[in-house]
């Protein structure tokens, strides 16, 4: 059997001090392989994916998120980072006076010794072949770290940081909405561009389009805070066009 | 009058006639200092009550029991200074200790321009400081005022001539080694379209005995002038410091005034502006990082005397560590001062629960057709962005040092001195704890 790289057991979760969202999650997704998650508007996509980045603002109640066999409960989301897990987030936020640049070396050093930063040369040399996948110009790098960023772009320097901090296993939650089809192909590119036996993602998603670019191993549904189904690729053309309430009958909740 | 217990007893007008001996000072500057000591002796201290002064931590600004400041125990310049001077570009360069000055410096290659101490100025250039001195700020205006106007020692004296622009900044660089009280009075005078920077920066190792340093800033720009002036305050600590700075603007004048404040226990920055001719501008940053129990306190004036004239205004300052921060500020509009454009801001970000900052804004308005705006806020760090800089792996203090950089980086992108927002920033950082940044001025 193929090493997991990402493992949800039964995970249960709330808003801090506050209402229940996660209901029981199970996922695991193996080294290598890439699987979509897609589910109706308020299932618990993004607060699955922001808690196992370790966002302090929801309580893990019951369960456990393993990383490469791991458990990563218990440490900070900087940590989390650092052993190799990495989020696209759905809403990148604004942080003023940070360049991109300044931001990804910060980043890069951050998994580095003291003493052992990162050279310039070796810096831009991996910015440039991330800019180049993504067929951005350059000056992007410059600019504050998503101030002013229209939406796609907010989108693109995900990828792009996904690019240059190489992680393990990437979560990206609707990295495809607002996009249109070049920037679609793009990015999808980027991804695949990061895609090898190293390497696993899961894909949040509501559209069967992306995963045309992205051929996910498994389709895992998500209703009311607990995975209720998975399986092959196929499910996803199926969920594009019968809809959510068709799974819910099959599945019976 | 019972006040006069608040004071220590060196403060008397025996010590008032020694600096007009020892300086063989003119009969207008003695009565000058002698009518400050009295409207001294008979102001008491200020309390909570004033306005000005409302949540001032008082105590943290006292005297009581110092000497006035005579010699300094070195004369050597630090090397974080000298390093300082080198990398501050400034073409006139004055150091002192105390009120002594320890070097100076100039290859300023403007004609006619004066800059030296203030003691010198006195003898040297008589008629000037006859004129302008006392002139922005009324010796008969506070306590602290008051005692500065009356017991001076030192300072500098810039002076431009009309039409001259001194391409490159000039730099008086203070600093002291024992502690006491010390009144440093500075004094620039730009004339008629004449344009120049100002770097006024204090600097000091930890004090072993307290240092009350109790400076006063007069700035009179005459018609079409421009001057940049930047104040960075960077005391040691055990220090309890207060500047006042403020500013005459003729008309179509200009002041780009910059007021950082990152040493001592207690810091206070008086910003004052009047704008008194019509077309005048006056821009106002200001920006602190406040850190274990410092007590950082400023109060601002903009007040429009001339129709057409402009005011802006930005504070930011972020704090840590039990440290408490005061902002107040009035923007004041007088009868028939039409047309004016006034904004002030003050925004505080508050990076623990155990630090403070109140923010007071107020306007008086007595025009009508003017455009006035103000708001402060105080804040606690945004959480998503801290989660979002650590979810790329920053460590908790790096990412503080990013969100601290972000916030005050509307206030460093409009300072138009490359080298000295570079100077700050290295500041911050060093006192952020930022790995692999140390304080090298
Ligand atoms: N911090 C929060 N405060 C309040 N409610 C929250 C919070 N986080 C999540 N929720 C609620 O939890 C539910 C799940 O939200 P989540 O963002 O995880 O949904 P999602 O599956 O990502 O939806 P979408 O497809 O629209 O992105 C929603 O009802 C949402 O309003
Ligand atoms: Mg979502």
């Amino acid at each position: 059997m193929a090493e997991v790289s990402l493992e949800i057991r039964n995970l249960h979760a709330r808003i801090a001090e506050g209402d229940t969202i996660l209901n029981g999650v199970d996922l695991s997704v193996p080294k290598g392989e890439v699987h979509a998650l897609m589910g109706p508007n308020g299932s618990g996509k993004s607060t699955l994916a922001k808690i196992i980045a370790g966002d302090p603002s929801y309580e893990v109640t019951a369960g456990d998120i393993l990383v490469d066999g791991q458990s990563v409960l218990e440490l900070e989301p900087d940590e989390r980072a650092r052993t190799g897990l990495y989020l696209a987030f759905q809403y990148p936020v604004e942080v003023p006076g940070v360049s991109i640049a300044n931001f990804l070396r910060l980043a890069l050093n951050a998994r580095r010794d003291e003493g052992d930063e990162i050279g310039v040369m070796e810096f831009y040399q991996k910015l440039q072949k991330a800019i180049a996948i993504l067929g951005w110009d350059e000056s992007i790098i410059e600019r504050n770290l998503h101030e002013g960023f229209s939406g796609g772009e907010k989108k693109r320097s995900e990828i792009l940081q996904l690019l240059v901090l190489e992680p393990k296993v990437a979560i990206l939650d609707e990295t495809d909405s607002g996009l249109d089809v070049d920037a679609l192909k793009t990015v999808s590119q980027g991804v695949n561009a990061a895609r090898g036996p190293e390497f696993s993602s899961l894909v949040i998603t509501h559209y069967q389009r992306l995963l045309n670019y992205i051929v996910p191993d498994v389709v895992h549904v998500m209703v009311d805070g607990r995975v209720i189904r998975s399986g092959p690729k196929e499910l996803a053309v199926d969920l594009d066009s019968k809809g959510y309430d068709w799974i819910r009958e099959q599945v019976g909740v | 009058m019972a006040d006069v217990i608040d004071n220590p007893k060196t403060i008397t007008s025996d010590a008032v006639e020694a600096i007009v001996s020892q300086h063989d000072e003119p009969q207008w500057l003695a009565d000058a200092r002698r009518a400050a000591l009295q409207h001294y002796l008979a102001t008491p201290l200020p309390s909570n009550r004033d306005e000005r002064w409302r949540y001032t931590e008082l105590g943290r600004f006292s005297f009581d029991g110092l000497e006035l400041l005579e010699e300094p125990a070195s004369r050597q310049v630090s090397e974080r200074i000298e390093m300082r001077i080198t990398d501050s570009d400034a073409e006139g360069v004055l150091v002192l200790n105390g009120p002594e000055v320890i070097y100076r410096d100039h290859h300023i290659r403007e004609e006619g321009v004066i800059f030296t101490d203030l003691r010198s100025a006195v003898h040297q250039h008589e008629e000037l400081l006859r004129a302008h001195l006392y002139s922005a700020i009324d010796v008969r205006s506070g306590k602290y005022t008051a005692l500065n106007a009356a017991l001076w020692k030192n300072g500098t004296f810039v002076y431009v001539p009309k039409d001259i622009e001194v391409a490159l900044p000039l730099g008086a660089f203070t600093t002291a080694d024992v502690g006491g009280i010390t009144n440093r009075r500075t004094l620039i005078v730009v004339e008629a379209n004449a344009k120049v920077t100002f770097l006024d920066e204090t600097t000091s190792d930890p004090f072993d005995e307290r240092l009350f340093s109790n400076a006063a800033t007069e700035i009179v720009l005459k018609e079409g002038a421009k001057l940049r002036y930047v104040s960075l305050q960077n005391w040691g600590r055990n220090v309890a410091h207060i500047n006042r700075l403020r500013a005459h603007l003729g008309r179509d004048s200009r002041l780009e005034s910059l007021t950082v404040s990152l040493g001592a226990d207690a810091a206070r920055a008086e910003v004052e502006s009047r704008l008194e001719g019509p077309g005048a501008e006056s821009e106002m940053l200001g920006l602190y990082f406040a850190d274990k129990g410092q007590h950082y306190n400023q109060y601002t004036l903009q007040h429009h005397a001339a129709d057409h004239a402009f005011s802006d205004l930005l504070f930011k300052g972020a704090l840590r560590d039990g440290s408490t921060a005061v902002y107040s500020g009035v923007i004041v509009v007088d009868e028939g001062a039409q047309k004016t454009d006034a904004y002030q801001t003050n925004r505080n970000l508050l990076l623990d629960t155990e630090s403070e900052a109140v923010s007071i804004p107020q306007l008086e308005i007595g025009a009508n057709d003017v455009r006035c705006s103000h708001g402060s806020t105080t804040s606690p760090v945004p959480e998503d962005q801290r989660f979002y800089l650590m979810s790329r792996g920053l460590k908790p203090e790096v990412a503080e040092h990013v969100l601290v950089t972000g916030f005050l980086y509307e206030v460093m992108s409009r300072v138009t001195l490359p080298k000295v927002a570079e100077y700050v920033e290295r500041l911050v950082q060093a006192k952020l704890g930022v790995p692999g940044v140390k304080e090298k001025l």
